[in-house]
């Protein structure tokens, strides 16, 4: 068997079909609807809230997201195990770190489990959305620190966000079962994140260029991951930066205020581009 | 109540644990080292054929045993220095080549379309290995000085015993026509020649030699 | 029975009419609406999102934001089963409006949220009934969201699904 797996070869039964981040960023309706918001027509992304009609409906999708997530990080956790030597050099990893990522398939493995029973719970079928491949992609990367970064702290620390506002939004909804899952998988996610800062500063200890690599890469896939800011620290936003959970897992105050504006920034960033494709299309039009 | 000052044997009456063991410290190190490495190259290509199994059931399953065995390999990591091997490393390695062969040729199956061939190698074919050869360790070794190993052993085996019956029922679930029979059969031919030529996961002895006299069988003082 | 869709062709997604048009005639046959009513359904391709409006019964004028219709796999691709979700629910409630005896439900606008999805779930369970697939589990989560996650809120859920014809009182008595 190869090293490094490339995303379009994960195996899948018929019930997945992908759907890529181009295809979002190309879908001439998201510079519409983004452009309407812009100019005060549309309808703003607000905060999932039980007393939204279609609340059920859009905690189904983003759980279903979540669950091939999960599927993907047991993947790239289990592809890290296989595709590094041990050893110091950059591209090999110590003993204890394949060990942390077995347990994190393990880990991964249960919340495969869990969305799956979740999902029948919630009247969800296996596959019923189409699946972005994202987090494998991150898992990708050649360099192990930089896998480590982009998946166990930015898309990681992402899941803490999520959890946490599904959580909350189990509470309000009264769901006892999304509540129970939610909490149990947001301790994992915790244990993850710090897996990934420990990891960090262990092996770019005596690297310092390493590291700064490491956290811009990092900062890539959190802006990426902010979906045009709907993930950030504001009221509005959609899903809310877990604070408390991130310091658990690690994150400094000033990282994660960092997150927060790198999400504002993916927001004016999406709006702009949206007023400009508005503008090309009435002058083309 | 019993006079707590009247002097009692050390072992108890039901106590039949006995001194003489089939290894010595080396023995055991040397085995344990083997361990070691066998367990990594299992929990290393669980991991990475998680991605490559269509089957959901069969990724999960996968997912959870490749953190079995990666803990067995950390505790017979952490057993080494114990056994007086201060550089874990000089000793975690494989018996002989023809083992390094059979592993190549258990972790040669990627495609999608082989998840028979994957499961048949680690659940019929090794784990079984594994077990037979930690029973002999766990039967053969002084249950009072190497008491440390057995306790490893014993939880080793309770994950292998679990994880060969969930390996077993995948297959067979998996197995559905004639076709798919042979290619089961065929591998787990090709790979057990290898492990025979291997002599099991520690090389010549991993059960113990049938032509030799039983070692630590009731001959006590 | 006449329906028609519009727009006639799509540019942002790829929509058929036509295919939208079959599966509408067939199922307001199977609803049992009045022979003779005058079926509008329109389209606006510009949002993927899902929100339904009835903008008049007589005649049955329906407007869909495009989402709606859209295969959740398959980005800006038509699903078949979604229009049979999206149109078998509001057939029914069409019908149902249309039915003297059913009652005198409020605007939609003024349909309290438990109210409506109380309905929805008494649509659906006829929808199944008619041999469609209606995700009755999905159906039961969003009865859930707004009756409570109890034992008590799951029987009336059973007797709405089951009911071939409620009128609104009875409905919202269900309910309580």
């Amino acid at each position: 068997m190869k090293r490094s797996l490339p995303v379009d070869e994960l195996a899948r039964d018929d019930r997945f079909v992908r759907s890529s981040i181009e295809d979002r960023l190309t879908d001439p309706r998201s510079a519409a609807r983004a452009g309407a918001v812009a100019e005060g027509r549309g309808r703003r992304r607000r905060p999932i809230s039980p007393d939204q009609p279609g609340a059920p409906d859009a905690a189904r999708s983003l759980m279903h997201g979540i669950f091939v997530g999960e599927v993907q990080a047991l993947e790239g956790a289990g592809r890290t195990c296989w595709d590094f030597d041990l050893g110091a050099g950059d591209d090999e990893v110590p003993f204890e770190l394949k060990l942390d990522m077995a347990r994190q398939c393990w880990d991964e493995a249960r919340h495969v489990e869990i969305s799956c029973a979740l999902a029948a719970w919630m009247g969800t079928a296996i596959g019923e959305f189409a699946e972005s491949t994202i987090l494998y992609e991150a898992a990708c990367n050649d360099d192990p620190v930089m896998r480590l970064t982009g998946v166990n702290r930015a898309l990681e620390g992402l899941a803490i966000d999520v959890f946490n506002t599904m959580r909350e939004f189990g509470q309000a909804a009264g769901d006892p079962v999304l509540e129970f899952c939610e909490d149990w998988m947001l301790a994992d996610e915790v244990t993850h994140v710090k897996m990934g800062s420990d990891w960090l500063r262990r092996l770019t200890a005596q690297d310092p260029d390493r590291r700064a690599r490491a956290l811009e890469f990092q900062k890539v896939v959190d802006k990426l991951f902010s979906y045009g800011g709907i993930r950030g620290d504001d009221d509005d936003s959609p899903v809310r930066l877990a604070r408390r959970f991130r310091e658990l897992a690690g994150f400094a105050a000033a990282e994660i205020d960092e997150i927060a504006e790198l999400s504002r920034e993916a927001a004016r960033d999406r709006a702009a581009k949206a007023s400009a494709r508005q503008s090309a299309s009435r002058q083309g039009g | 109540m019993a006079d707590p000052r009247a002097p009692r044997a050390p072992f108890a009456p039901w106590d039949r644990r006995e001194l003489p063991g089939a290894f010595t410290v080396e023995e055991s190190a040397v085995r344990v080292g083997h361990y070691k490495w066998i367990e990594m190259k299992l929990f290393e290509v669980l991991g990475g054929w998680v991605a490559t199994v269509p089957e959901l059931d069969v990724k999960m399953r996968l997912g959870t045993h490749t953190y079995h065995h990666a803990w067995h390999a950390e505790l017979w990591h952490k057993r080494l220095p114990e056994l007086r091997e201060m550089n874990p490393e000089r000793l975690t390695g494989p018996p002989n080549d023809e083992l390094v062969t059979f592993v190549d040729a258990m972790t040669e199956p990627e495609a999608p379309d082989l998840t028979i061939e994957k499961l048949v190698g680690a659940y019929r074919v090794l784990i079984p290995h594994k077990i037979a050869a930690y029973t002999y360790h766990l039967n053969n070794t002084s249950t009072i000085t190497d008491a440390p190993t057995i306790r490893s052993l014993k939880f080793a085996l309770q994950d292998e015993l679990e994880d060969w019956r969930d390996g077993e029922m995948l297959i067979q679930s998996l197995i559905a026509s004639p076709e798919e029979v042979r290619r089961a059969a065929d591998h787990q031919g090709r790979l057990e020649h290898l492990m025979v030529l291997a002599g099991g996961i520690v090389g010549p002895g991993s059960i113990g030699d049938s032509s030799a006299p039983a070692a630590g069988n009731g001959v006590v003082s | 029975m006449p329906v028609s869709v519009s727009p006639d062709t799509f540019t942002l997604v790829d929509f058929d009419p036509a295919a939208i048009a079959e599966t509408a005639e067939e199922l307001v046959g199977q609803v049992g609406l009045p022979a003779g009513l005058d079926v509008r359904i329109t389209i606006d391709e510009r949002t993927p999102l899902g929100r339904v409006t009835v903008e008049s019964l007589e005649p049955l004028v329906l407007r869909i934001e495009g989402g709606a219709f859209e295969d959740p796999k398959r980005p800006r691709q038509l699903s078949r089963a979604r229009v049979v979700d999206v149109l078998g629910l509001h057939l029914f409630q069409a019908r149902d409006r249309l039915d003297p005896a059913f009652g005198a439900p409020p605007v939609d606008a003024d349909v309290p949220i438990a109210h409506k999805v109380a309905w929805d779930t008494h649509a659906m369970g006829r929808v199944e009934r008619l041999g469609h697939p209606a995700q009755r589990q999905r159906r039961l989560y969003h009865f859930r969201n707004r009756h409570g996650f109890t034992d008590a809120a799951d029987a009336a859920f059973d007797r709405l699904w089951s009911a071939d014809r409620l009128s609104w009182p009875e409905l919202v008595e269900i309910v309580g």
